[in-house]
């Protein structure tokens, strides 16, 4: 079979593909000022005064246990004169239902599920995050098994269950009755981890998943220091009765893993918190002007006043000060911060929030920001905030929020929170939150 | 009627592609503060025969020859595209252009024997550029580097509908009517560095729109003093040409004369296979109004000849060679010089059907080596015009 010619509709099909192929398009450009006039470029800085009305600070939301991992301190950041106690704070966990079987290598060299264990002994290993955690040395860890029952979920300093509708209080603030199971110093320089003996007797006890007391309590002996638990981890040593000339270990499933602490931060008195757990959101309500009238560098250049429309808007950044804030829940690392618009302001704190306005990673704050005596500058951008409350939404669309919420990039983030300078109560305040603009408007070209 | 076919189906094409707006010959810098450059709206034919637009012999319809379509004997459909290549240089610049359009759609329709109903949308001007500038800006206390970058990207073109009346076998008068339509969109981009300003930073764009109206009128002639000799004249007067903000740009709206344009031409048959073409074209620009300081040019007349020879000549099918020079007057300078162009061209043509010399299927390329001076800038390209056309009962 040879083939035929093409059909009518084939060279169609052709040509029309030739010739769309020749539509390829190389505009002469050439770089020449008379061939572009000039743009006008203007950076304005806003107080805030004039963009920002309100600005409240919201706590309370999540809780330690989502954190999914600890915290331990000893009178951390109590201030060198010791007029404040400082920061206490101890890592509570539950261990679950151990292992009913595990595979053994019996007499015979074949590896088998074994179900009859003996379990003999145990030993808790936690890791903590060396670089967020501070210290000046080796730090004394001392582990306690819990004897009331309490809800990891729920658990705090001084509630052994806080619920909404049901609180138990701790017979001793910090844990309640406690029997010391150990006690060991981590040296910081020879590893992350330190493991802790815990003897047949408290690994027999532990067994009984009914008992709602179970629990270890992590805490620390070394006043002045505030250690992040990553991961902490029952191991168990186990007799097998496929090989009783070995001992194998398996690990013991962690049902809970919680931290409490003393004190919580008190709601502050002024300025801006972000993050911590629970978290703190600050609010702001946000005015943005939809014409400037100054500052004079904009003028001579464009008749005052001045629109400003989403198109004009290049970028757009939310200027805030840092504040040292109390020193037990001063960043030791980086955190982050995001920007998210309220989408129903009349129900906070309860409001549902935007997506994000930050991306993914959002402004990454250094420790070194808040430390004395604060008053870095840090900058959020907020240009695609800015544009859509700029401009007009448009018939059938939700209207922006002009409400946004400060808050860390995930909730919780880390015990450590953020602090800003915020609106002054009777007049401006050094440092308080200003609004960064730049702007471009054309003049065309020829 | 497989051939017919195919050659349908450029024209369908063609229609479907057509640029209002468009001339490959127009993608220019000059004129940027004008109206751009004109665009050479001739067929195949023409431009191989050094962009003569009006005194050759035949029927055919042409926006610069109202009289031509006067002895057509069937409905004709005719189509033109225009794919050009070459580069450009002024100061130490230069860089490269390259683009395809389709200056011509025309139709003509005997009407009960009587005359001719021509129709036409045909290219008139053409502004296709961009301009880059990168700068500092002050921002804050700091000097950023901005790219500015303004593309504008637009023309006009006339539609128009015509008469075209055969007076006896020797004379023939042709009127139409047009409409200046047509559209420039034009971009303002600017790119601030985000490295001083931050990831966030949105690059500026701004767009405007622009529209162009005003009318033509135009009346020609076309007449025979001899069985060997054909010769041919028209007169174009246009209202001027309004161009308009779209309704989200804001700026006047600008009012440009349009001077009249007169064309006459001629071509006698040397032998029985070579022809002799010239013409030339007077338009004065340098009066007229609207128009910034500076831009007109003084030059005033363009002309262009060719000869074509029919290398293969059968009874219902031919083959032309054509070769050509022309030199015209673009009406808006660069900058100071008056803007001269001038081009070589060769074409071909292939007549598949032609009863009594009058082709009733053909196609036409003509290849032109364009140049254009005005100093500083040198622009040179080569350009084919490549154009189809039946006519069919």
């Amino acid at each position: 079979m040879t083939p035929g010619p093409p059909s009518n509709r084939g060279r169609a099909v052709l040509l029309c593909a030739l010739l769309l192929a020749a539509c390829q398009e190389a505009l002469p450009t050439a770089e020449s000022d008379d061939l572009v006039r000039s743009g006008v470029a203007i950076e304005v800085t806003m107080p805030a005064r004039d963009f920002l009305d309100r600005v409240r600070v919201y706590g309370g939301y999540g809780r330690p246990a989502e954190l999914g991992g600890g915290f331990i301190a000893h009178r951390y950041g109590g201030g060198a004169a010791g007029e404040e106690a400082g920061l206490e704070a101890a890592t509570l966990l539950r261990f679950g239902r151990y292992p009913l079987f595990a595979t053994v290598t019996d007499t015979a060299g074949t590896a088998r599920p074994d179900s009859s264990l003996t379990f003999l002994s145990g030993r808790i290993v936690a890791r903590f995050d060396t670089l967020g955690s501070v210290h000046e040395g080796p730090v004394t860890i001392r582990a306690h098994a819990l004897a009331e029952p309490w809800d990891g979920l729920s658990a705090s300093w001084r509630h052994a269950i806080d619920t909404v509708q049901h609180q138990v209080a701790w017979s001793a603030p910090g844990g309640g009755e406690l029997r010391e199971l150990g006690e060991v110093v981590w040296d910081p320089a020879a590893g992350d981890s330190v493991s802790i003996p815990v003897d047949s007797a408290q690994i027999a006890a532990w067994s009984d998943t009914t008992d709602l007391a179970r629990g270890v309590r992590l805490a620390a002996g070394t006043p002045g220091v505030r250690l992040q638990v990553v991961t902490s981890l029952l191991r168990l040593r186990t007799l097998p009765s496929l090989n009783p000339d070995t001992i194998i270990q398996v690990l013991a499933t962690t049902e809970n893993t919680t931290f409490i602490f003393d004190p919580l931060p008190p709601p502050p008195a002024a300025g801006m918190r972000v993050g911590g757990v629970p978290a703190w959101r600050s609010v702001l309500d946000l005015d943005i002007p939809a014409t400037l009238t100054g500052p004079p560098s904009l003028c001579a250049e464009l008749a005052c006043p001045v629109e400003i429309t989403p198109d004009h808007l290049s970028y757009a950044g939310l200027r805030l000060t840092t504040r040292v804030p109390h020193p037990a829940f001063a960043p030791s690392d980086t955190i982050s911060i995001d920007v998210r618009s309220v989408m129903v302001p009349a129900i906070l704190p309860k409001s549902p929030l935007g997506e994000s306005l930050t991306g993914v990673a959002g402004v990454v704050l250094a420790p070194e920001w808040f430390a004395p005596p604060g008053g870095h500058i840090v900058e959020v951008p907020v240009t695609g905030l800015v544009r859509d409350l700029l401009g007009d939404p448009g018939e059938g669309a939700d209207p922006v929020s002009s409400t946004v919420a400060l808050l860390s990039s995930f909730e919780p983030l880390s015990l450590e929170y953020a602090s800003f300078v915020g609106l002054g109560e009777t007049g401006a305040v050094a440092g308080e939150p200003e609004l960064r603009l730049i702007l471009n408007f054309s003049r065309g070209g020829s | 009627m497989r051939g017919r076919g195919g050659v349908g189906a450029v024209l369908l094409a063609s229609l479907g592609l057509l640029s209002p707006a468009g001339g490959a010959a127009a993608q220019s810098f000059l004129g940027f503060r004008a109206l751009g450059v004109p665009v050479e709206v001739g067929n195949g034919r023409q431009a191989g025969l050094g962009g003569v637009a009006i005194g050759l012999p035949g029927a055919f319809v042409s926006p610069t020859d109202p009289a031509a379509a006067a002895r057509l004997l069937l409905p004709t459909v005719t189509a033109s595209m225009q794919p050009s290549w070459g580069d450009f240089e002024f100061g130490d610049q230069g860089g490269t252009t390259r683009t395809t359009r389709f200056p011509l759609i025309a139709i003509g329709y005997p009407a009960y024997g009587r005359g001719v109903v021509t129709l036409s949308l045909a290219g008139h001007m053409e502004r296709r550029w961009s301009g880059v500038r990168n700068r500092l800006v002050t921002l804050g206390d700091a000097d950023v580097s901005v790219e500015d970058r303004f593309e504008t990207d637009g023309g006009t073109s006339v539609a128009r509908v015509g008469w075209s009346q055969p007076l006896g076998d020797l004379l023939s008068l042709g009127f139409s009517a047009g409409r200046y339509v047509g559209r420039l969109n034009q971009r303002f981009d600017r790119t601030l560095d985000s490295t001083y300003v931050g990831p966030d930073v949105r690059p500026y764009r701004e767009d405007s729109q622009w529209s162009y109206s005003g009318y033509t009128f135009a009346a020609g002639f076309g007449f025979d003093p001899h069985e060997l000799i054909h010769i041919g004249g028209a007169a174009e007067f246009s209202t001027a040409l309004a161009e308009n903000p779209g309704d989200e740009t804001t700026g006047p709206e600008s009012r440009y004369d349009v001077p009249p344009r007169f064309l006459a031409g001629a071509s006698g048959r040397l032998t029985q296979r070579l022809l002799l073409a010239a013409s030339a074209v007077y338009q004065d620009w340098s009066g007229a109004g609207g128009f910034p300081d500076g831009v007109l040019s003084g030059r005033n007349l363009g002309w262009g000849a060719g000869i074509e020879w029919r290398m293969v000549e059968r009874e219902v099918r031919s083959i032309p060679l054509r070769i050509g020079y022309r030199r015209g007057a673009p009406p808006f300078r660069f900058e100071a010089r008056d803007p001269l162009e001038s081009a070589f061209s060769v074409g071909l043509g292939i007549n598949f059907v032609e009863i009594e010399g009058q082709p009733l299927g053909w196609a036409d390329i003509g290849l032109e080596r364009v140049r254009r001076d005005s100093l500083p800038l040198a622009e040179s390209f080569w350009r084919a015009t490549v154009s189809l056309g039946i006519s069919s009962s």
